[in-house]
């Protein structure tokens, strides 16, 4: 066998397609196996180019006249697969004929694996985007049950240090005949108003300041000065709870049910930490908690009780009368107020 | 958490093999083949990333709704179903996934039958 007879069938084999054309004319003049099986149709001597949907002949022409080479790609079906060739024509001369040779590689594959990667992408993009999503939600519920800081040092080091806020005030609220009033109504009513009415309590809590930290039952506990300490919790809290009656006194007016709380504010040191591994909670414990909850025994229906500490910051928007006296838990007297809107400061607000 | 079908054979980088192992099997497949006649190759090949993915547990997975939706314009018969599912087979046991494990996305496949068939 010649050597050109071993190139010739070598050119035939390869899994490459070759084809030759004739420079001036493009018609076809030599086409191997593997070309022959992707574009079988074409016959020698008839113009290949006229197969290819949208192929841009002045382009190939302009580019294998000036650099002598020409790139492309076609598209087409070979049974039912979407075939992708890459074309690459470059000028050559057979025997002194000019002529162009065009060597094709299958890159459907490429293709597929093209499509595939953006199939998976997008999956993976939607997931990644779901997953964002639920994290939010979770971290949301999360900040519900705990200030920012502590959540944040919570994500960081799995645990939280407990940590003493000192001073802060603390409010304490509960209403007079809960027990009364949950036997005698269902508990899904009860249960929707009250969902009511803490709503509207962490509404305004939230507007002054004074965050809940707890509602159990009918106890309602909020604090203002935490975990950011302010110079004005003691206003803040009593703003809170001032709002809180106000708006417990328009809702009896239009409701059946009647609320009405007693409210407890005790200004002091409390320890702010989280509680449980698996069911956790955030929680507030200290002198100031105890004090308040006190306090909320002390105070009349729909009026406030205070201790002295809180009175002392209060500042002339609110009025104070001394109401007595309460036994701490270390056998010391605590005076106890009684803590009102200063009228004339309220009318100009 | 148990580690998912698609992880436990090497997520993507193995999945996608079978994915476009299966794509060439049910192209050359004269049963199931034309389903994709008239099909983008793109189309086609979303549609067998998804497929193989929901079925092992990967990133993608479809209500029972959507995939009766999807090939509700489409006349597929028990046969076909069938074909499938011996492609799907012999694509799994060719890419190393054990026997117990085929039985499993197999399963899952054949929970599908009646959303499809005719």
């Amino acid at each position: 066998m010649t050597i050109a007879a071993i190139n010739e069938q070598l050119l035939r084999a390869i899994g490459v397609g070759v084809a030759l054309l004739d420079l001036q004319s493009l018609r076809l003049r030599f086409g191997n196996d593997t070309f022959r099986g992707w574009f079988g149709e074409i016959e020698v001597g008839s113009n290949l180019l006229e197969q290819f949907q949208d192929f841009d002949v002045e382009a190939l022409r302009a580019a294998l006249a000036a650099e002598g080479r020409y790139t492309t790609e076609t598209t087409f079906r070979l049974r039912r697969r979407t075939m992708t060739v890459a074309m690459d024509f470059n000028r050559a001369l057979d025997e002194e004929e000019p002529i162009a040779v065009l060597v094709c590689q299958n890159i459907s594959r490429i293709k597929e694996l093209e499509s595939m990667i953006d199939s998976y992408s997008m999956m993976v993009e939607r997931n990644t985007r779901e997953i964002k999503r639920e994290k939010e939600q979770v971290e949301k519920l999360l900040l519900n049950m705990m200030p920012r800081s502590v959540y944040e040092e919570y994500k960081t080091f799995g645990i939280v240090t407990p940590r003493l806020y000192d001073p802060v005030s603390v409010v304490c609220l509960d209403f007079v005949g809960f027990s009364e009033m949950v036997s005698a109504h269902e508990p899904a009513v009860i249960v929707s108003e009250l969902n009511d009415i803490y709503t509207a309590f962490d509404r305004i809590g939230e507007q002054f300041g004074c965050a809940r930290i707890r509602a159990v039952g009918d106890l309602y506990i909020g604090v203002a000065g935490l975990p950011d300490p302010t110079d004005d919790h003691a206003q803040a809290a009593a703003n809170a709870a001032i709002r809180f009656m106000r708006y417990l006194n328009q809702r009896n007016g239009s409701h059946p049910i009647q609320w009405r709380c007693r409210v407890g504010i005790a200004a002091g040191a409390v320890v702010g930490s989280v509680v449980g591994v698996q069911k956790y909670i955030y929680d507030v414990f200290g002198p100031a908690v105890i004090t308040a909850s006190q306090l909320r025994y002390k105070a009349e229906p729909m009026t406030i009780s205070g201790n002295r500490a809180v009175v002392e910051r209060l500042g002339d928007a609110f009025t104070a009368a001394e109401a007595g006296s309460i036994t701490l838990s270390d056998g010391s007297e605590e005076a106890v107020f009684r803590i009102a809107a200063e009228m004339r400061a309220a009318q100009e607000r | 958490m148990e580690k998912s079908l698609f992880d436990k054979y090497g997520g993507f980088s193995v999945v996608s093999k079978i994915v476009l192992d299966l794509y060439d099997r049910l192209l050359d497949d004269d049963d199931v083949g034309p389903f994709f006649d008239e099909i983008d190759m793109a189309r086609i090949v979303d549609h067998q990333t998804k497929f193989v993915s929901s079925l092992m547990g990967g990133p993608a997975s479809y209500t029972d709704d959507q995939i009766r939706k999807m090939h509700a314009h489409l006349e597929i018969h028990q046969l076909h179903f069938d074909k499938l599912q011996s492609l799907l087979r012999a694509t799994l046991a060719d890419h190393g996934v054990a026997p117990e494990d085929q039985d499993a996305i197999l399963a899952a496949f054949e929970a599908r039958r009646n959303l499809v068939t005719e």
